[in-house]
């Protein structure tokens, strides 16, 4: 029964719905879907169809005979209304294809328009576009392997790059990072832009190999999440688009659940069912099926009794996770917080850079393992004296 | 294409920009009057100085674009200066002499 009903929610259906926080019952992979919502959603938030362009300067000379501002409308129309439709789960493969292409076309349209990250948004919305029902998304996984090995190649054949010439020029002039000066300032002159330059060089390299094969790819998930948010907070900027639309497209290496994940929590705690009910209402894809372990669901997995009343546990798959860890899993398996996430980052509450700098900072600690001896030592705490915590439902443990 | 990206100056559509830092300037002439920043604004669609922080070549291509194309009946004279990454100042000319 709970099999039928998690296949039910992985296929497509005939009327999906209309929430643009749910992922599943659409023609696309829920990962391939949240990805190309992602990259919308960051497009819709940052105003960017204020920025099309009217034909100026084309690549192509033919687009010189079109009314500029005619262009400009219906690019405008097919770029907002297929990225609204692409978030409410609206013809999502037909809504990926026309937001790709309107940006193609805008990018063809004008040199001045032109640059890397929006032809990478194109590209990967129009290899979304592309993806039939129940493909492997390997285009877009070549499209990733492409870009860092683009970047990578160029910047070894630059000889400023090489020498930290232009790590030098760009921190200490055009930047004027005072940490970066600072820092140089106490090492022979040019050594810490040189391996910057080169740091950089074989980061992007790594990628590229590390996107290529399979056992290496939860490495290159987090070493491109540490670098591009690094240069974030390096350089405070998310690079208009490129900070989003990267980070986006790891999601096509991601390992997304297949199935329902089981998390088994402790029926007869108040507190337990209380959070229970309350992240339930925001688990749209029903991703989560939550069963008190007094049910026996622990036992098939081998999972005791005595370390289900100590803590929470996640299974997803051949994978089972406890306490703190399961919580992040719970996190990173539910498009609420990737929507959220991306939302409060595009279009930040206050002060954008400082919000940026703080916000990622703090996200990176605490995925990190450096944080998760706070993070479990924290969850026991909690687990302990949940028996305390006053909740609506009432509490048997303790 | 990043191969090709290696032989030609402009790396349009290459996953290859130059990722570098370019300070420019432009004097620009048409049929003997010389350009005020805000001529040259609204003619190139790109400010008479400032910082390019893709490539250089992509400046000379939408100078030299305009000038083959919307500007082909009038007579320009255009000098580009500009420094890569800090490096020596470099000086381009359109018409560009043979």
């Amino acid at each position: 029964m709970a099999l039928a009903a998690t296949e039910v929610a992985q296929q497509p259906q005939a009327s999906p719905s209309w929430n643009p926080l749910r992922c599943t019952g659409t023609a696309l992979p829920p990962a391939v879907l949240l990805m190309a919502k992602l990259i919308a959603l960051c497009l819709l938030l940052t105003n960017h169809a204020r920025s099309l362009p009217e034909p100026f300067l084309p690549f192509l000379p033919v687009l010189d005979y079109f009314d500029p501002r005619l262009f400009r409308r219906a690019l405008w129309v097919v770029y907002v209304g297929s990225a609204t439709a692409l978030l409410f789960n609206r013809w999502v493969r037909t809504s990926a294809l026309l937001l790709g292409s309107s940006f193609l076309l805008a990018l063809m349209a004008s040199k001045l328009y032109y640059s890397n990250h929006k032809v990478l948004c194109g590209v990967v919305l129009l290899l979304t576009g592309l993806q039939r029902p129940g493909q492997d998304p390997w285009m877009l996984r070549y499209q990733v392997v492409i870009v860092y090995f683009g970047a990578g190649i160029n910047k070894l054949f630059d000889a400023d790059w090489r020498s930290g010439q232009f790590f030098e020029f760009w921190a200490v002039e055009s930047l004027r990072q005072p940490w970066y000066t600072l820092a140089a300032g106490w090492l022979p002159p040019m050594a810490l832009s040189q391996f910057m330059g080169w740091l950089t060089i074989i980061t992007e390299l790594a990628l590229a190999a590390g996107f290529l094969m399979r056992r290496f790819w939860p490495y290159a998930i987090w070493g491109g999440i540490l670098f591009h948010s690094g240069l974030l907070l390096f350089t405070s900027s998310t690079f208009t688009m490129f900070y989003f639309a990267m980070l986006a497209t790891f999601l096509v290496f991601a390992p997304w659940p297949q199935s329902r994940v089981l998390v088994l929590f402790d029926g007869d705690c108040g507190f337990c069912n209380q959070t229970k009910n309350w992240l339930e209402k925001f688990d749209f894809d029903r991703r989560f099926d939550w069963q008190p372990f007094q049910n026996g669901g622990g036992q098939p997995w081998g999972i005791t009794d005595a370390a289900l009343q100590k803590r929470l546990h996640l299974v997803a798959g051949e994978k089972i996770y406890a306490g703190f860890a399961a919580c992040k899993m719970m996190l990173l398996y539910n498009p609420v917080f990737y929507l959220a996430t991306a939302a409060l980052l595009a279009a930040p509450p206050l002060a954008p850079a400082l919000f940026r700098k703080v916000f990622v900072g703090a996200m990176l600690l605490f995925f990190s393992p450096l944080f998760s001896p706070i993070g479990e030592a924290g969850y026991d705490l909690v687990a302990r004296n949940r028996h305390r915590i006053p909740a609506k439902d009432r509490c048997q443990v303790g | 294409m990043i191969v090709y990206a290696r032989f030609v100056p402009s790396r349009y559509f290459c996953w290859a920009p130059y990722h570098s830092q370019n300070h420019y300037e432009m004097d620009v002439t048409v049929n003997g009057r010389v350009l005020t920043a805000g001529e040259i604004q609204r003619r190139y669609r790109r400010p008479q100085k400032g910082i390019n922080s893709r490539t250089i070549e992509d400046q000379k291509d939408i100078i030299a674009q305009y000038e083959r194309t919307y500007g082909k009946n009038e007579r320009a004279e255009v000098t580009l200066r500009y420094r890569v990454n800090g490096g020596a100042e470099q000086t381009w000319h359109w018409p560009q002499q043979k």
